[in-house]
């Protein structure tokens, strides 16, 4: 399990962060405590931190500068300010990404998962049962036989697979599907699904994603 | 200055020269002194009184001319009093000092309303970023608490947009250069833009169509997102209803410029109003017959593309499209 710091100065931001970033299944540790920060940062042994720049005693942006000298760990920049993140971009203190609040929380979880992809390296082969997941390719493999996704097909079963035996709902799906450039409506994504469906029972799998009604889907 | 003037304006006095001179007559007459002798005087006493006046005229119109010419040309013409040193005769000495007293104590009031309005706009500024924190925390609570209402989160983005419009319209009122200038992907700000506004435009089953954004152009990202947020939301509120959304996204390039086209297949604007969207709280035919219209949306939207240097232009159809077509030209300039 992925370890994640909130460094939150607003007390119901950094509840309700914690609380979104455990449901999605990672370790959370906040700091209350703003002395000192940057070395309760290196104690805290994170793989990714959150860093608010408005915080008590000292600002973000000074604790990135600090920290950065000695650590890479991804740190992912929160702003309620339109102007001031390019200010620490310009300077580049280091920062991974940034967003800005009111944050749309699926966006969020997207940037959090990018970033901590973007540590690993993407070096292990994925699968899923015995299927092997060519993101290069953009298809499914399974010994001889090849189904080609197509970019929609492959974002929906990406998504499904990084949450596999989890409730996944439509709008997360869209979440994932527009964050990629795809503007898809309502039924584009139903088609796309059946088509998902249709691709993988081509490769006998045939139960893979089931519709659970009113809430969304699930890959088994 | 007319000489016309000058002399109607010295009546009074010219008078007092014709009586001084009448009396004079009178006064030989009853000495009998010879008339060739008045008539000697009545040479000189003229070509005095009138070298004397030409003399006044002239200075004075000199002193006005410049003064009237200075206020024309002038654009600020409150500078007048520093255009001119001094005025060589007594009236335009004061005249001049008054002016400058007039000034500098317009200055003054200017520089006073100055200092309340940027307070006003500080104050506003550091309010919007204030309120965003309880709204991110609402969105975070609706998103941890699933089993609430849905609509809250729609109503909370239309919070959020309209926090965005003050902030936006204060930046626009203002000639505060808060916006850096440098390459920015369409695709990347057009899908911010596209994601902000998901949810609306899937209830009511829009559709989104993009070609050819994969682009850079110069301008501030936050402000062109906000410019585009603007554009895709009046193509929200001014959909047809009978027909889905329809929007058309696409970018073309030319040798010196990129043109960024929004088109929609919505009710369109009236062609006698098209040339006026763009002025302040004009809200036109669409306003009052459809949606609430504040008639700010655009005005903010053409002031920071002014600000930006952007050209900005609309065509449109009733009942047909709209097509919003922004402009930005292309300057090595910007890009070392």
């Amino acid at each position: 399990m992925q370890t994640i710091v909130i460094v939150e100065g607003e007390r119901v931001l950094r509840e309700e962060l914690s609380v979104l970033l455990q449901n999605a299944g990672y370790q959370v540790k906040c700091i209350t405590e703003f002395q000192e920060v940057a070395k309760q940062l290196k104690e805290a042994k994170a793989d990714l931190i959150l860093l608010d720049i408005n915080l008590p005693v000292v600002n973000g942006e000074v604790i990135l500068q600090d920290f950065r000298k000695t650590s890479d760990v991804p740190v992912i920049m929160l702003t309620s300010r339109i102007d001031e993140m390019d200010e620490v971009l310009s300077m580049s203190f280091g920062a991974d990404d940034y967003i800005t609040k009111p944050y749309n929380p699926t966006i969020l979880l997207l940037r959090i998962s990018a970033v901590l992809k973007r540590g690993r390296k993407e070096s292990q082969v994925v699968t899923y049962r015995d299927l092997e997941v060519s993101t290069v390719k953009g298809s499914l493999i399974r010994g001889e036989e090849e189904q080609v996704l197509t970019k929609n097909e492959m974002i929906i079963f990406h998504f499904l697979l990084e949450h596999t035996g989890e409730i996944v709902s439509r709008d997360d799906l869209m979440t994932a599907l527009w964050d990629n450039e795809e503007y898809l409506n309502d039924n584009a994504l139903s088609v796309n699904i059946s088509r998902l469906r249709t691709k993988l029972a081509d490769l006998g799998v045939d139960d893979a994603i089931e519709t659970r009604k009113k809430q969304g889907y699930i890959l088994k | 200055m007319r000489l016309g003037r000058f002399l109607q304006d010295r009546l009074i006095a010219l008078v007092i020269y014709i009586v001084t001179l009448a009396l004079f007559y009178i006064f030989m007459k009853a000495y009998a002194v010879d008339l060739q002798a008045f008539v000697a005087i009545l040479i000189v006493y003229v070509l005095a009184v009138s070298s004397s006046l030409c003399w006044d005229y002239f200075r004075k119109r000199d002193f006005y001319r410049k003064l009237l010419t200075d206020v024309e040309g002038l654009d600020k013409k409150y500078l007048v009093s520093e255009m001119i040193d001094h005025a060589g005769f007594y009236e335009g000495e004061i005249l001049l000092d008054v002016l400058k007293d007039c000034n500098k104590s317009m200055a003054e009031q200017v520089a006073s309303y100055r200092k309340s309005s940027n307070d006003f706009r500080e104050y506003i500024e550091m309010w919007v970023h204030e309120i965003k924190i309880p709204v991110a925390a609402i969105r975070l609570i609706c998103h941890n608490n699933p089993e609430l209402d849905h609509r809250l989160v729609q109503q909370v983005k239309l919070i959020d947009d309209d926090i965005n419009n003050v902030l936006f319209y204060s930046r626009s009122e203002h000639a505060h250069k808060d916006y850096r200038i440098k390459e920015v992907k369409l695709n990347k700000v057009f899908g911010n833009v596209a994601l902000g506004n998901r949810q609306a435009l899937q209830l009511m089953n829009a559709m989104l169509e993009t070609e050819g954004l994969d682009i850079s152009v110069m301008t501030d990202d936050k402000w062109l997102e906000f410019i585009l947020g603007q554009i895709v939301s009046n193509s929200m509120k001014y959909h047809a209803t009978d027909r889905d959304l329809h929007i058309q996204v696409f970018a073309v390039e030319s040798e010196d410029a990129v043109e960024l086209h929004c088109r929609d297949n919505g009710i369109g604007i009236p062609s006698s109003d098209l040339s006026r969207v763009f002025d302040k709280t004009f809200t036109g035919e669409n306003g009052r017959t459809g949606a609430k219209s504040t008639g700010m949306g655009l005005f903010i939207v053409k002031k920071l593309c002014d600000q930006l240097g952007h050209g900005i232009r609309i065509l449109s159809e009733v009942n047909q499209y709209t097509e919003v077509i922004l402009t930005f030209p292309k300057n090595d300039y910007y890009k070392m």
